[in-house]
């Protein structure tokens, strides 16, 4: 089995698709992840099951990997402790988690902003390129910034849950460009499809770090990291001034022009 | 109606019978690299405060942890207190807030005892943040009276 801990998601789900049901029975959301490229034993020791949970894990994986056959079923080594106690997010990650939530409502917007898109007049345009002004500035600029020019370093970037999310950021970039380009073409089809994609990406990345990334680093971080991040963080904050507050604002406007307008539309 | 049992913090507990299972070998290795310890001595620019991931104890929390040393003062600056036998407590906040300011410190972890008088440490360590201009993450750790961590969050 020790063949298939070093193998990646991706791999180990298109040879063996049962698996996907053991996994989602232990709220492992690998399933749906485009990238699917973080090991299996990476997997399970970042999930932080309690022992006796994962050993059934492992059990009942070796099962499909090794029908009908007894398999030695080997120990994930654990670079921390088994959490024997709920703890909070650590403030630097919580500043994270925080700036995720104006980002879910710029992404909770794109349906909308696909069923009302209008390439032809001015206002429309304006309302697509906000959007990505928001993306780029507030999501990448500041908050992906903070994550990889600071965060994903106290972590060894070869770990393949950092890699995944370093894709994630370069794919989502990717989406922005192609989104810009379609605009200017005035392509209605291409500026949807990315704005659709990206939405799918950003709410399934949020997923990740939320619930399994953020908890892992907390994990692994010693209290001298956690204030170094802290303060690391800070300075980055202060070096943007108050252009958060500027993007919130952002956020608003659109909602209000992009749900606002629909709600006219419907009482019309 | 349950009977008034007084004070959680001064009731007498009888712990002889905990059996502990574990055998004690070998010397555990004292971690205080400071002195004083003690609220109202210290000074809160002292250098082993300088950027420092401080601790802040109450007294009575190093008698009920046993691996109080190596687990929790290993690299850290230590002061102790009592949030309900100390008198002078203003002073208190002013030097947590130096520690913030001025000795640019880089974590507060307040540790306290179950019982609830000792929660008066963590409101203190909160007041003092909240005046000061630099903030620092701060973590608050709850100990059973039999040694177990109770809960751990930041604040």
């Amino acid at each position: 089995m020790e063949d298939y801990l070093n193998k990646n998601i991706k791999e180990i789900l298109n040879q063996f698709p049962e698996i996907a049901g053991v996994l989602n029975d232990y709220n492992i959301g690998c399933v749906p992840c485009q990238a699917g490229s973080c090991l299996l034993k990476d997997i399970v020791e970042i999930h932080n099951l309690p022992l006796e949970e994962e050993q059934v894990l492992m059990a009942r994986i070796a099962g499909v990997l090794y029908p009908g056959r007894e398999t030695k079923i080997p120990r994930i080594i654990r670079k921390t402790g088994v959490a024997i106690r709920e703890t909070s997010y650590s403030p630097p990650m919580k500043k994270l988690v925080d700036e995720h939530t104006l980002i879910k409502r710029m992404v909770a917007l794109i349906p909308a902003m696909i069923d009302s898109l209008d390439l032809e007049s001015e206002a429309g345009r304006q309302v697509i390129r906000d959007g990505i002004d928001f993306i780029r500035s507030y999501a990448d600029k500041y908050h992906h910034a903070k994550e990889e020019e600071i965060l994903f370093k106290f972590f060894d970037d070869n770990l393949s849950i950092i890699k995944t999310m370093h894709e994630d950021h370069e794919t989502a970039r990717a989406h922005v460009r192609a989104i810009l380009k379609a605009l200017d073409e005035k392509d209605k089809e291409g500026v949807s499809e990315h704005l659709k994609a990206y939405g799918e990406l950003l709410s399934e990345h949020i997923t990740k770090e939320d619930g399994i990334l953020y908890p892992w680093m907390d994990r692994n971080l010693s209290i001298t990291q956690v204030g170094e991040l802290f303060a690391r963080f800070n300075e980055k904050e202060q070096a943007f001034g108050t252009l958060p507050g500027k993007y919130e604002g952002l956020i608003e406007n659109l909602e209000e022009k992009i749900i606002g307008n629909r709600l006219k539309e419907a009482v019309k | 109606m349950t009977q008034f049992e007084g004070c959680p913090g001064s009731r007498m507990v009888d712990l002889r019978d905990e059996s502990s299972q574990e055998e004690i070998t070998g010397k555990v290795k004292s971690q205080l690299k400071q002195w004083p310890i003690q609220m109202h001595l210290i000074s809160p620019t002292a250098p082993y405060y300088q950027g420092a991931n401080v601790l802040l104890t109450a007294d009575c929390v190093a008698y009920a942890l046993g691996g109080f040393h190596p687990e929790y003062l290993k690299g850290k600056a230590i002061a102790i207190a009592c949030p309900k036998l100390d008198e002078g407590q203003e002073e208190y906040i002013e030097k947590v807030k130096s520690w913030l300011e001025d000795a640019k410190i880089n974590t507060l972890t307040v540790l306290i005892m179950q019982v609830p008088c000792c929660m008066g440490l963590l409101h203190l360590a909160q007041q003092a943040a909240q005046a000061s201009q630099r903030k620092v993450p701060i973590k608050a750790i709850v100990v059973g009276i039999k040694g177990d961590i109770l809960s751990e969050q930041w604040v």
